[in-house]
């Protein structure tokens, strides 16, 4: 099983609401109140951003290549090949930021004050991602690629 | 699948991806692992790390034994490889043994510069910072020794200096030039980068050499070549790398700089690979081979010449000088060219201690610069590394707001199936 996000730009409105739980998600307490208050801020991994009147959610897309892995001078970032994700192991991580300095797409922030990168791990503390129930459009979908595929190709009548 | 014997020498960043790259295809051929050191791979950018003491020897390790295991891999430890011959196609120990190859991978990777003609360089308490060992002898020496020298003002002699001083040594940085990272980062970073040495108590000074070095046996004293003499029982050398390629001296393997390699990582003799900071390959910015000795070019090089051995074809696009670093808090990275006869737009606040600048030739991005403030940098990297016309988004490039969102519709994706 390696489900991943995908993102109906025809229907996100740039509403945030997956920055916000993602954030505290992120969070030590994982409550909005109490997160609001905690001395270090938690930062979402996702980050909603717009061109053209369209709104495109950028996050890790625990892509093929992950020149983030390669780049990761502490052996902290992995590729997990069943579960076809970049893994990350805080101990290891020094906070060098070689991995926001390849990530093709932006996706991965510097938390200074944590000294870790900010990056999507699809909540493998959760069932499930948390900006999936919270977007309120149902623009943010989490599937694997053939269920995907299968969704996108229009049923041929026989 | 036929059954080959393939053996790497140099067992790190290049070794091991090379491991990798192989075993994702072939699982039946025979690998063979030679290394030098005495510790299975290590994160050897991290010595300075641990020299600091912000982490252990367990957290320097990249691939602890199992993975050898695991990948059904011979490793063989301190063994230096002496000569490769390539008509015979076997690789020569220092103990004479030798090591049939079908495929050979040369990963050797470089070693520090040591000045030779420079008086006192041998003595005790000089040393070069690209080993453990090296890291654990410093150590060691900090115990007794009050004030530590460093010579050059590069990445490693920084890094050093950093460690050294959260050891509570009082540092000195004997730099030639007249600034610190010169090779890495222009004049306006590098004066953020001197201010923040200077401020966490590091005496840098530049355009000073040091003429000899002092004492019989241990090292007592430097003198610089303006006479002065500076009292001091350690020094560390960070005057750049060079290949090592005296195991192929006696061979045809053509070599420049490092060892030459085309796109697929071939030398001119075929089943001969070479990868990592031991290699030249296409550099992107400069148009020509060059010598990029650094972790992630190492990397990928070896898991594209992994790759090859297998039979795949794939073409390795070309590496380009990129760093990132952080020393105290303030945070550089360097990607391509930093400075020249080109058209730059920059950006700098000396308060908040934040700088970013871009270089362009033509429409092409070919270098950007950030300290203090790194977010996005990775786009930057990929509009020069896929040399993608950005005239349309000059007026960006120093926006603090630039997103993959607005450099979407200009690079190679394949068909992004990720927005739907
Ligand atoms: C202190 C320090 C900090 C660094 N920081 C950074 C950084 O921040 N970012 C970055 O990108 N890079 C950094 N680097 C550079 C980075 O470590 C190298 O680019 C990388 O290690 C290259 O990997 P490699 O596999 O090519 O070779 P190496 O890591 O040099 O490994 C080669 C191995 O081969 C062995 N060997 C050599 N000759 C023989 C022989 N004849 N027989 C047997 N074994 C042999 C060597 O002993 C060594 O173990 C740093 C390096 C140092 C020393």
């Amino acid at each position: 099983m390696a489900k991943k996000l995908y993102y109906d730009v025809s229907k996100c409105l740039a509403c945030k609401s997956c920055e916000l739980v993602c954030a505290v998600g992120k969070s030590s307490s994982k409550e909005l109140q109490a997160a609001l208050s905690e001395e270090t801020k938690p930062l979402s991994c996702v980050k909603v951003k717009s061109l053209e009147s369209k709104n495109f959610p950028i996050a890790c897309r625990h892509c093929k290549e992950h020149p983030c892995v390669s780049a990761c001078i502490a052996g902290a970032l992995s590729y997990d090949k069943t579960k076809k994700l970049v893994d990350y192991d805080r101990n290891k991580c020094v906070g060098c930021w070689m991995c926001v300095m390849v990530c093709p797409y932006g996706a991965i922030r510097d938390n200074k004050a944590l000294k870790i990168p900010v990056r999507c791990d699809l909540c493998q503390d959760a069932d499930e991602p948390r900006c999936l129930k919270a977007c309120p459009v149902g623009a943010i979908i989490y599937l694997e690629e053939e269920e995907l595929d299968k969704l996108l190709k229009p049923k041929k009548s026989v | 699948m036929s059954t080959k014997k393939i053996v790497i020498i140099g067992n790190s960043a290049a070794g091991v991806a090379a491991i990798e790259a192989i075993r994702e295809r072939d699982n039946a051929s025979k690998i063979t692992v030679i290394s030098d050191e005495s510790y299975s791979a290590y994160c050897r950018c991290l010595i300075s790390n641990y020299l600091a003491g912000t982490i252990d020897e367990n957290g320097l390790i990249y691939r602890d034994k199992k993975f050898y295991a695991d990948n059904m891999v011979e490793l063989l430890l301190e063994k230096k490889a002496e000569k490769v011959d390539v008509k015979k196609k076997n690789v020569v120990l220092e103990d004479k043994t030798q090591i049939p190859y079908d495929s050979l991978i040369i990963a050797t990777g470089a070693s520090s510069k040591m000045p030779k003609d420079l008086k006192g360089v041998s003595k005790k308490g000089v040393f070069a910072f690209r080993t453990i060992n090296d890291a654990r002898d410093i150590l060691n020496l900090t115990t007794v020794s009050h004030t530590s020298c460093i010579l050059g003002g590069g990445l490693i002699g920084l890094k050093a200096a950093y460690g050294l001083k959260k050891r509570g040594q009082d540092v000195k940085i004997i730099v030639r030039s007249g600034r610190l990272m010169s090779q890495v980062v222009d004049n306006i970073a590098s004066s953020f980068i001197l201010k923040r040495f200077q401020d966490n108590g590091i005496e840098v000074l530049l355009n000073s050499d040091v003429s000899e070095i002092i004492g019989n046996g241990d090292m007592k004293a430097l003198k610089l070549d303006n006479g002065k003499v500076i009292g001091c029982s350690l020094a560390v050398i960070g005057k750049g790398v060079s290949p090592n390629v005296k195991l192929i001296k006696e061979t045809d393997i053509k070599t420049d700089k490092g060892i030459l390699v085309d796109e697929y990582m071939r030398t001119n003799i075929e089943n001969v690979y070479a990868a990592g900071d031991v290699c030249q390959a296409y550099d992107l910015t400069m148009g020509k081979p060059e010598i990029n000795a650094l972790w992630p070019h190492a990397v990928e090089q070896g898991r594209y010449a992994g790759a090859n051995i297998c039979g795949d074809n794939l073409k390795y696009a070309g590496s380009f000088g990129m760093n990132s670093v952080e020393f105290f808090g303030l945070a550089i990275i360097s990607i391509g060219i930093f400075d020249g006869d080109y058209e730059t737009l920059s950006y700098a606040d000396k308060d908040k201690e934040v700088y970013k600048k871009v270089v362009i030739d033509g429409d092409r991005l070919i270098g950007a610069l950030f300290v203090g403030s790194i977010a996005n940098s990775g786009l930057y990297t990929r509009l020069i590394k896929e040399r993608i016309n950005i005239s349309g988004i000059k007026d960006d490039l120093l926006d603090e707001n630039i997103s993959y969102a607005k450099i979407k519709n200009l690079v190679k994706e394949e068909k992004e199936k990720i927005y739907i």
